[in-house]
């Protein structure tokens, strides 16, 4: 692969770098980048490929072990080994933002938090509130200037650690994984961000697992177990599909699309870009339309449930109370009634701050509603002693499950839930090793929990829960954080864990998932907004009422009505294979037209 | 079970509390929880009251948040006058129940000894509440900064204080979901014997511990890209400047103190 043609001096420069934690995990192996000013560049690879150590180096926090490093130009690391006051030089002129907003945030005060970093760099007093302003206007949180960062959403304190790093006025700008932890809107938020400095012609090096991001780089990296396996453009990168998949990667939507389509003989270029496609599709089913035979509707006829659902709310309510030094706010849940049939998979959505995470605690019997009633696997939960039956009876993963463990070995992590439910000591161990065996960690027992990756601490935490043989499972954005190998693998679990006749509930950011889901219950600050199966609540008819409440579409559905505002009916299918079935169709019927 | 911490998070406003010189604050408000032990008459701890509650409502932060600050103390306060009303056996007898004597004196040191404390935490409160994380640290800094002549990190220490009032609320939210986890685990540690409610507590605290290391490391990556290197290069951005209210805040506090004394005297 060529190295773009730049003619002037790279700003950063790795020449062979190779770079080796303490046990003997080489992170970098024989790594080589140069990256021109203005350039944007985005780096991909699954966990564990050395993405956040090839962050580290570029914005001057790691050194190497070998090879050559030019930051900003200065040599900081070369044959004579480090350079520390090159790297000190270096580092005033690079920005780091990475997953995490809360740890990067060092005061209690949006405006000082921005002002921290110029500080250090000693920048002159009078100078420094101007800064502070203009990163702020330009990553949209004028009005936040006194706001205290931990009432604010997660979004927008990844858009405050961002006015951080760019008010010491940075020559690069690293982003690692910046959009892990936050909701569909808050990652659009900063790919929003990122486009206008892109503009401004900052250079930004933007490290992620989500493939769309990717799209709008100059050039993308692909890392794999610390070697740069695949560099170029977007375009290059995703034609290299096989490739991607067998890295644990996955393409972007459009290009997964036109890939469908011509696996179904449907005759489209290959490609990224979204018009590009949309326009294919339309010149060859021009003749479709009219026919409409084609169209192919997402639904799944219910069968009828004879069981007591697994969960029923009638008129449920609660608000955190107003006594603790907080703001008066509106209740966290008002009046909301839906019911789960048994055996079901349910999604819940909504975005920050719309009783999401409160409807969870409740569902697991952590709080009483404070009126209306709540009814799970039969019990009431309004009485503590009742609520007590649950814990064990309806499992539940916390957003960010691995925070949960605490043991030496992963055998009495799992181990902790069984053990406190008063079970001979065989029924315990059966149940643990169906567990780890459920979740793929056989072999792992006597592992310690915490030098697990960060893919199978998730597994390890939720091997924990099932060990306990809930019949009802909640999930707190279970896929969050995770990479797209990791984001399919525990929806696989689920699946084989819904086929087991488990009620699952999850709390989701993806509309796609919940796609997937029997049914779709939609929150909106506190209330109930919608529910039903998915095919009800993701339609043409309620789009606008979910982008009101800043929630969105399925991608499929997405590019159905797209198309349809061409004039192409396609229905409303709700996943990549609907779609690309309704479109075969649907070209094929314009085939038959000519 | 939720934490709800609010302890000392600073509230905005603009009030005469506000705009004073931090370092003018600290050691204003040093004075005022010191002087707090001279109290010994119902006078002197009405006129501490008084003083008291002026600084609440002069510092335009609702009654509420302060209260709230009050709160995890009270306990301790209860505690501290249930032992002063049962121990202290000076003074006329009051009640005399088997071995127990509730005295004149004990009755007034339970209530003293503790009315007096509100007094000074009331005085701590207000300067967390009317101070920013950065404007203490500055203000620790300049204090501490004798320190650093004789080689101690007073800066440091003055950073370190800050970023354990940031972190405050990021483990309180932590350590409520890891309890609300191990809970839905059958770890009981609301309820229960105390042997289980002991035991219950480990899965929490090592959770939380991980998590905080983790924080650790987040933190000291972040401090690294933003530069920080400690005191000596910095600039500030609203750089410490003494104003006349300052001479008038000393001016306050040296008459609260000499009055306080005189009330004493009387």
């Amino acid at each position: 692969m060529p190295a773009p043609s730049s003619t002037t001096t790279p700003i950063v420069s790795l020449e062979h770098v190779t770079l080796r934690y303490e046990h003997g995990v080489t992170a970098l192996d024989d790594v080589s980048v140069s990256i021109a000013e203005g350039e944007r560049i985005c780096v991909l690879g699954p966990n564990g490929s050395g993405k956040s150590t090839l962050a580290s180096v570029v914005c001057g926090l790691l050194a190497p072990d070998e090879g050559a490093v030019q930051l900003v130009g200065h040599e900081v690391f070369g044959e004579r080994g480090i350079d520390f006051e090159a790297y000190r030089q270096a580092r005033r002129q690079l920005g780091l933002v990475f997953q995490n907003p809360d740890d990067q945030i060092v005061t209690s005060v949006v405006e000082e938090d921005v002002a921290f970093g110029p500080e250090n760099l000693g920048v002159p007093s009078e100078q420094i509130g101007p800064r502070v302003e203009r990163e702020l206007h330009r990553v949209a949180l004028d009005r936040y200037a006194k706001a205290d960062p931990s009432r604010l959403s997660g979004g927008q304190k990844q858009r405050v650690a961002i006015a951080g790093a760019l008010a010491m006025e940075p020559r690069v700008l690293v982003l690692d994984e910046p959009g892990a932890l936050l909701d569909v809107r808050g990652r659009r938020g900063i790919m929003h961000v990122m486009d206008k400095l892109q503009a401004a012609g900052t250079t930004i090096v933007h490290v992620t697992h989500f493939m769309e991001e990717a799209l709008a780089a100059d050039r993308v990296l692909v890392l794999s177990k610390g070697r740069l396996v695949l560099q170029g453009t977007p375009r290059e990168v995703f034609a290299h599909g096989d490739e991607l998949s067998a890295l644990g990667l996955e393409e972007p939507f459009t290009a997964r699309l036109s890939e469908a389509l011509r696996d179904r003989g449907v005759c489209v270029p290959w490609t990224i870009d979204e018009g590009e496609l949309a326009e294919a599709i339309a010149s060859l089913a021009t003749h479709a339309s009219k026919a409409d035979a084609a169209r192919i509707t997402e639904s799944r006829a219910a069968a009828p449930n004879q069981d007591a659902p697994a969960v029923l709310a009638d008129g449920l309510c609660y608000s955190y109370g107003a006594t603790d030094g907080r703001e008066e706010r509106h209740p966290a849940l008002d009046h909301v009634s839906f019911a789960i049939p048994a055996r079901s998979t349910a999604a819940i959505v909504g975005q920050t701050g719309s009783g999401k995470s409160t409807l969870l605690r409740l569902l697991c019997a952590l709080e009483g509603p404070d009126a209306g009633r709540l009814v799970v696997s039969g019990i009431e939960t309004s009485n503590r002693r009742q609520r007590r039956l649950l814990h064990g009876r309806v499992g539940y993963v916390m957003q960010h499950p691995e925070r949960q463990l605490f043991a030496e070995t992963v055998w009495e992590d799992v181990a902790y839930g069984p053990g406190n439910m008063h079970l001979d000591a065989a029924e315990v161990e059966r149940r643990c090793r169906e567990a780890l065996a459920l979740v793929g960690l056989t072999g792992r027992e006597q592992s310690s929990p915490f030098h697990l990756s960060g893919g199978l601490q998730r597994l390890c935490a939720l091997a924990g829960i099932l060990a306990m043989e809930p019949t009802i499972l909640v999930l707190d954005e279970p896929t969050a954080g995770l990479d797209p190998h990791g984001r399919a693998q525990l929806r696989q679990i689920l699946d084989r864990i819904s086929d087991h006749g488990v009620t699952v509930v999850q709390v989701t950011h993806s509309m796609d998932d919940a796609a997937l889901a029997d049914q779709v219950i939609v929150l909106n600050e506190g209330t109930l907004l919608m529910q039903g199966a998915p095919y009800e609540v993701f339609a043409p008819t309620t789009e606008q009422a979910l982008r009101d409440s800043g929630l969105g579409l399925p991608e499929a559905l997405s590019w159905a009505l797209r198309l349809a505002a061409q004039g192409m009916h396609v229905g409303t299918p709700l996943t990549l294979e609907t779609l690309a079935d309704a479109l075969q169709a649907a070209c094929e019927g314009g085939a038959h037209g000519l | 079970m939720a934490f709800r911490i609010s302890l000392g998070r600073y509230v905005p406003a603009n009030s005469a509390l506000h705009r004073l010189d931090p370092r003018t604050k600290l050691i204003c408000g040093l004075a005022l929880m010191v002087s707090v032990f001279f109290i010994r008459t119902p006078l002197q701890l009405a006129f501490g009251w008084v003083v008291a509650l002026a600084l609440v409502a002069l510092s335009k932060v609702p009654a509420g948040k302060v209260l709230a600050s009050l709160r995890p103390v009270i306990v301790v306060l209860l505690a501290l006058s249930v032992f002063n009303l049962l121990l202290v056996n000076t003074g006329e007898v009051l009640v005399a129940l088997g071995p127990l004597h509730i005295t004149s004196d004990g009755l007034w040191a339970a209530v003293n000894y503790s009315l007096r404390l509100v007094v000074a935490v009331v005085a701590a409160t207000l300067i967390l509440l009317t101070t920013t994380p950065t404007q203490l640290t500055d203000a620790f800094d300049a204090l501490l900064s004798p320190l650093s002549r004789v080689g101690l990190p007073g800066h440091e220490i003055a950073m370190v204080f800050s970023l354990m009032l940031r972190f405050i609320p990021t483990i309180a939210d932590e350590a409520s979901a890891i309890v609300d986890a191990q809970t839905a685990r059958g770890g009981a540690l609301a309820e229960g014997t105390l042997i289980g409610r002991v035991r219950a507590i480990v899965p929490v605290i090592v959770a939380l511990l991980a998590s905080s290391l983790r924080h650790a490391n987040g933190l000291s990556r972040a401090l690294d890209a933003r530069c920080y290197e400690g005191g000596t290069a910095r600039s500030h951005w609203h750089p410490l400047q003494l104003h006349a209210r300052d001479g008038v805040a000393v001016a306050f506090t040296c008459v609260y103190v000499a009055v306080l004394l005189v009330l004493g005297s009387l």
